[in-house]
């Protein structure tokens, strides 16, 4: 968490992770060059940089789309979701080296502007083996380069979660004209099985990931609790929560998160100002709920965050009978203060 | 229920040992994936062409000027045998520009002794040569109008290849034939360069011809759709010394919905 904008706040975790994306990157570029100029050496300087950067960024995307899933599957992954952005913004540093090159090798020092000629020098939009595949190439980019101008919390708070999260979504969209651009281009040309197996193969896993992921979580969804006489939600018995942890039950308003602290129970909203995280799959730290994806705290009794900080989500009144939790369905205001329920012994 | 320890937060030094060997595992797991796929990416290219561009290298040629359409220095290589160089500009251009800049001068060309200082592209056997200033070109006003090469005429004919940019496909890129090169290709076309057709005989010997329009003149625009497609062309075959011309019709340019045969190297 951060009260003021930097450029990075910068902390060990962060550290470790932006060394090992450069050396990975290092590492990946070190092995496609040297295996080419060993067994492809009449290859060409610039046809080098373009396909080891090009390729790099694919893997790294690949890499990028699977880690969100991965984190939903197993909280094991969620330091790989902490810093995502920076592999993200590195991700689009390479494929703008592959795609600056590649605007300069096919369309620079011609008779016609580059950007011109990269949507006019091929004009067979009608048919799909000769399609035009730069272009498609072009878009992503550009979604990429709008994501990673974006990848900051400046941009987050001042877009709007919402929409912020909305143009980072996008990533599907340009991932899809990447995948046209690689097949309706160099793989009209580089046809070697293996290839494109492998890309096959990486789509197929990224899709069976979100498939799966997304059949846990709308399995979540779908709960149903049993409504007593004041139209409060019988959710669980308190021994069922972990101390320090919570229980998330979706009610018509969304998902709720009922912690239970230091002989207590809370409930707030489950999801997470910042990016959207389930502040039920956090855990209670120095009196916080903190949240599991970039840690985000909130007091479980009023869902303010901690001063100085200011954001704020909605809580809950609850009722502990005989060991049974009992919600009130109506969300108060966010930032309401609501008394915590002291378990008895 | 008891409190379970382990959480990450990222903001806090300390990691908790599950999270450390979890973490651990899946780098070991990406190294895997960047070699694997390092090694797919890396060795399934196709081979690249044995094709040389001499970029900042500079060579200087002498041979007798002529356009038959296509700029070209006649060079005597051994005695009686000659190889027709094929002049082109810097970039994707022809070397036109430059030659309107020398002519302004009130100076004539063909048939006249000029020798060029630029970077030479060979493969193949064929020889072409990209001038990158006017000033790289001194000429000898003597004329050598008897020296000028003849085109025979080898009558109606067709080739199955696919149509390139010569200064790309003979050194200058990489691969510079197909469909990743064909914006590349369009635009050195269009900017002046020669089309050639890219073939194979019935030995399966490599063999290239350059392309003019029906009336023997330079075909640029007109061209431009056909080019990087594999398609089966028919014209009148001419034979000038090393270079074979077809004059044809686009018309008779047919795109073959196949892998072009010039991909096989």
């Amino acid at each position: 968490m951060g009260l003021d904008y930097q450029f990075v706040l910068w902390n060990r975790n962060k550290k470790r992770y932006d060394i090992i994306i450069v050396f990975g990157m290092l590492f990946y570029l070190f092995l496609f060059t040297g295996l080419t100029l060993i067994f492809k050496s009449q290859t060409t300087m610039e046809t080098l940089l373009i396909r080891a950067f090009g390729t790099l960024a694919l893997l790294m995307l690949h890499i990028i789309l699977a880690i969100g899933p991965l984190c939903r599957l197993n909280t094991a992954f969620l330091p790989l979701l902490y810093n995502r952005r920076h592999l993200g913004v590195s991700m689009f540093l390479a494929a703008l080296v592959h795609g600056g090159f590649s605007l300069f090798q096919f369309h620079a020092l011609g008779n016609t502007n580059p950007i011109y000629s990269l949507f006019t020098s091929n004009m067979d939009y009608g048919s799909l083996t000769n399609f035009p595949f730069q272009v498609m190439g072009f878009f992503a980019l550009l979604i990429l380069f709008a994501m990673a101008a974006t990848s900051h919390d400046f941009y987050l708070k001042n877009l709007s979660p919402k929409i912020w999260k909305g143009l980072h979504l996008m990533v599907y969209i340009a991932y899809v004209f990447i995948l046209f651009h690689v097949f309706l281009g160099a793989f009209q040309q580089e046809t070697s099985v293996l290839t494109v197996s492998f890309m096959g193969l990486g789509f197929l896993s990224l899709v069976t990931l979100h498939i799966i992921t997304g059949i846990r979580e709308a399995g979540k969804e779908k709960q149903e609790y049993e409504i007593n006489v004041d139209q409060w939600l019988k959710v669980c018995h308190v021994s069922d929560i972990k101390t320090n942890r919570a229980k998330i039950c979706t009610i018509d308003n969304g998902p709720v998160a009922i912690y239970k602290y230091d002989g207590k129970i809370s409930a707030i909203h489950n999801t997470c100002k910042h990016q959207g995280g389930p502040l039920g799959e956090g855990k209670v730290i120095d009196g916080c709920i903190t949240c599991p994806w970039h840690g985000y705290q909130y007091l479980p009794h009023n869902g303010q965050s901690p001063p100085p900080f200011t954001d704020k989500v909605q809580t809950y009144q609850l009722k502990l009978e005989k060991g049974i939790i009992y919600l009130n369905p109506r969300a108060l205001q966010e930032g309401t203060y609501v008394e915590p329920i002291q378990i008895e012994k | 229920m008891r409190e379970d320890k382990e959480f990450y937060v990222g903001y806090f030094d300390e990691m908790g040992p599950n999270t450390k060997r979890n973490i651990k595992g899946f780098i070991v797991l990406v190294v895997l994936i960047v070699v694997f796929c390092a090694m797919v990416f890396g060795l399934s290219q196709r081979p690249f062409a044995n094709s040389t561009f001499e970029f900042g290298s500079d060579t200087e040629i002498t041979g007798i000027y002529h356009e038959m359409p296509y700029p070209m220095l006649r060079v005597e290589v051994a005695e009686n045998e000659y190889k027709n160089i094929v002049l082109l500009g810097f970039g994707k251009s022809s070397i036109n520009p430059f030659l309107k800049k020398i002519r302004r001068k009130g100076t004539r060309l063909t048939g006249k002794i000029l020798t060029i200082k630029g970077n030479l592209i060979y493969y193949n056997g064929k020889t072409l040569i990209q001038l990158t200033d006017e000033e790289n070109v001194s000429i000898k006003n003597q004329l050598f109008v008897s020296e000028l090469p003849i085109k025979d005429e080898m009558g109606r004919v067709s080739f199955m290849g696919e149509i390139v940019d010569p200064k790309c496909y003979f050194g200058v890129m990489k691969p510079g034939y197909g469909k990743i090169h064909r914006s590349c290709a369009v635009r050195c076309i269009s900017g002046g360069i020669p089309p050639v057709l890219a073939t194979k005989d019935n030995e399966g010997n490599d063999r290239y011809v350059l392309l003019t329009d029906s009336s023997g003149n330079p075909i640029n625009e007109a061209i431009l759709n056909y080019i990087g497609k594999p398609a089966k062309v028919t014209g009148h075959l001419e034979r000038m010394e090393d270079w074979d011309f077809l004059r044809l019709n686009t018309g008779d340019i047919e795109v073959l919905d196949q892998e072009s045969g010039i991909y096989v190297q």
